[in-house]
């Protein structure tokens, strides 16, 4: 009963949000939802880095390498081969998965941290590769006029409907993700994060399931890579750099590392606060420095866990009487 | 317990002169021994005798100097811990090893997790069988959805044995799953270890509680500085002057 009343203000609660953020296009000029679309290509990331972080445990520098390498295989696959873009889309989260998937084997050999010491390498070489390799990526002028994204004669053109597009990808994302946390592959990942030792003794086998879940960030990272090539239609090396990775980890510490609501929550405020404040742009660099290090003093479970508290303080507060009868 | 059939006389876990060095500690030094399906074999010693390392070793957490080690005679000793794991040898630690971030329902539900990973028959279907080793546990009034650290440390060492039990394990190594716990808990994993042993499973358990060893040991073998002493029945082990020498040490010679 009780059960059936928290799933209804759930249910309730989650209609709200989406309602919410499909109205978004309705009171937004073009240039605004370019920059909610950027924001949700960001949240595909982050929440990848919900993941590998917030699930498994390790953490990377290499996401928006792998953003890169799903927005360059979507403009080769569309352009030189002249696939459709829907096969490019899947390409690209194939192709940076695998890649992803087969360097976690070789990274998660060292110990420990040398992960995260092997991805901010990662992160430089694919960095240099876009940078270089000419033939591929355009080199240091990148390639331009990706074609947008369509489906048949449904041609995705507009801010508009790059809107609807890239959210309902981050609502698949945002579903498969919650589904990977109630499955054995999700709570091996998590056995993985709270005791190796443990979780090497119930059967599982480390390097495989990290490697798994790095080929899972891979998979993200590389749609919204393909997402960004559709909406952008230019590509710069300029664009897939430590930087963001490094935001990308800014933003999920933000929102918490307990749920991917959290990667959302992070990615929305940092992204809209971005434009607001535009104007102090260059003493962003310095709020959050300063932000990151308060918030993990105050409160290291980022807005979800401060949210949590507050909400337990609350409870708590409501119903004194059963507290005192325990 | 163990008498009847040939099939049944097989040992389902065998050491043979397994042997751990850590710099000059010998910490297992030739031991060997079998463990059949069904049986409680103790294995107690004092402190630093080697216990932990011996469980350490079957399950390859720590690899083997010297020695084999077999699960129904297919050559274990090289494989990596999670393949173990996969064949059926399951463990408990000393200090409970939980997920401390996860749930309740999580830290059980990576045990059953394992016996879907090895394809093993859950002997009564998967949620009654919880519900039975939760009941067994005295864990059956605890909210599967609260976090781990809202149990006590005495109820998360029998919620280390459930997980365990929970991956229809064909060994069970049990590391001194009574320390710290009160009468009442004790009792819940004494009805644990029984129904392992109803179950066919194969049971190692250190402990230190003699009484707990004698009551449900099939069988006791003792170490001392990694060296096998005796082995044979609770009785026989706990008259053992050499034993008493060991365990007891000064003090017992002192006392006679
Ligand atoms: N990983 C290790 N590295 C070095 N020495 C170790 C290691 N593990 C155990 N030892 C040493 O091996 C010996 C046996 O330790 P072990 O933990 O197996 O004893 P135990 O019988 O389980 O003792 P206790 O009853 O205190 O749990 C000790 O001298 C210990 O210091
Ligand atoms: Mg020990």
């Amino acid at each position: 009963m009780v059960n059936r009343q928290i799933n209804l203000k759930n249910a309730v609660f989650a209609a709200f949000i989406l309602a919410l953020c499909l109205s978004v296009p309705g009171f937004t000029d073009s240039y605004m939802l370019r920059v909610f679309n950027i924001a949700w290509i960001t949240c595909l990331c982050v929440l990848s880095n919900y993941v590998l972080l917030g699930m498994c445990g390790q953490n990377s520098f290499a996401q928006a390498g792998l953003w890169g390498v799903g927005a360059y295989i979507t403009a080769n696959v569309v352009m030189k081969l002249g696939l459709p873009p829907l096969v490019a889309l899947i390409l690209a989260g194939l192709g940076s998965g695998f890649l992803a998937f087969v360097l976690g084997f070789a990274f998660f050999r060292l110990r420990a941290y040398y992960f995260t010491f092997a991805s901010v390498g990662l992160m430089t070489i694919l960095n240099g590769l876009f940078m270089n390799w000419t033939p591929y990526t355009g080199g240091a002028l990148g390639i331009s006029n990706v074609p947008s994204f369509s489906l048949g004669s449904l041609v995705v053109k507009t801010e508009k409907a790059n809107y609807y597009l890239i959210f309902v990808v981050c609502v698949i994302a945002y579903l498969l993700i919650k589904k990977l946390y109630n499955s054995a592959l999700g709570r091996s990942f998590m056995a993985i994060r709270d005791n190796e030792m443990a979780a090497n003794c119930l059967g599982i086998n480390s390097l495989l399931t990290k490697s798994i879940a790095f080929g899972i960030t891979g998979i993200l990272c590389g749609v919204a890579g393909a997402l960004y090539a559709f909406l952008s239609g230019y590509l710069s090396y300029q664009t897939f750099t430590y930087q963001q990775s490094t935001m990308y980890l800014i933003m999920l510490m933000l929102g918490g590392t307990s749920a991917p609501s959290g990667a959302v929550i992070g990615t929305m405020i940092i992204s809209l606060l971005q434009e607001w404040v535009r104007p102090l742009q260059n003493y962003m660099q310095l709020f959050y420095g300063l932000g990151i290090v308060l918030l993990m003093i105050v409160q290291p479970e980022g807005i979800l866990g401060g949210g949590r508290a507050l909400y337990e303080k609350w409870l708590s507060r409501r119903k004194p009487a059963s507290t005192v009868a325990q | 317990m163990r008498n009847g059939s040939a099939a049944e006389n097989r040992p389902v876990l065998s050491l043979s002169k397994v042997s751990k060095r850590f710099g000059g500690v010998v910490a297992a030094n030739e031991v060997s021994f079998n463990l059949y399906a069904g049986e409680v074999l103790g294995l107690i010693g004092p402190n630093g005798a080697g216990k932990t390392t011996l469980i350490n070793l079957i399950t390859g957490v720590t690899p083997a100097d010297e020695g084999v080690i077999t699960l129904f005679e297919r050559d274990v000793t090289k494989l990596p811990t999670h393949t173990r794991a996969k064949l059926g040898i399951v463990r408990t630690f000393q200090h409970p090893r939980i997920l401390d971030r996860c749930d309740v329902y999580t830290n059980l539900a990576v045990g059953a997790d394992l016996a879907s990973r090895r394809r093993a028959a859950t002997r009564s279907g998967r949620q009654a069988r919880l519900e039975q080793l939760l009941e067994l546990a005295g864990l059956d009034e605890v909210n599967l959805r609260d976090p781990i650290d809202k149990l006590s440390y005495g109820q998360q060492k029998l919620l280390e044995v459930v997980r365990a039990m929970l991956s229809e394990p064909v060994v069970l190594l049990l590391d001194e799953p009574a320390a710290g716990l009160n009468r009442a808990e004790m009792a819940h994993i004494v009805k644990l270890i029984s129904l392992a042993t109803a179950d066919k499973i194969a049971v190692l358990l250190i402990e230190h509680a003699m009484d707990l060893v004698m009551s449900i040991c099939h069988r006791v073998t003792v170490l001392n500085f990694g060296q096998q002493i005796t082995t044979g029945s609770p009785a026989e082990v706990q008259n053992d002057p050499q034993v008493i020498q060991a365990y007891l040490g000064g003090a017992a010679s002192a006392a006679r």
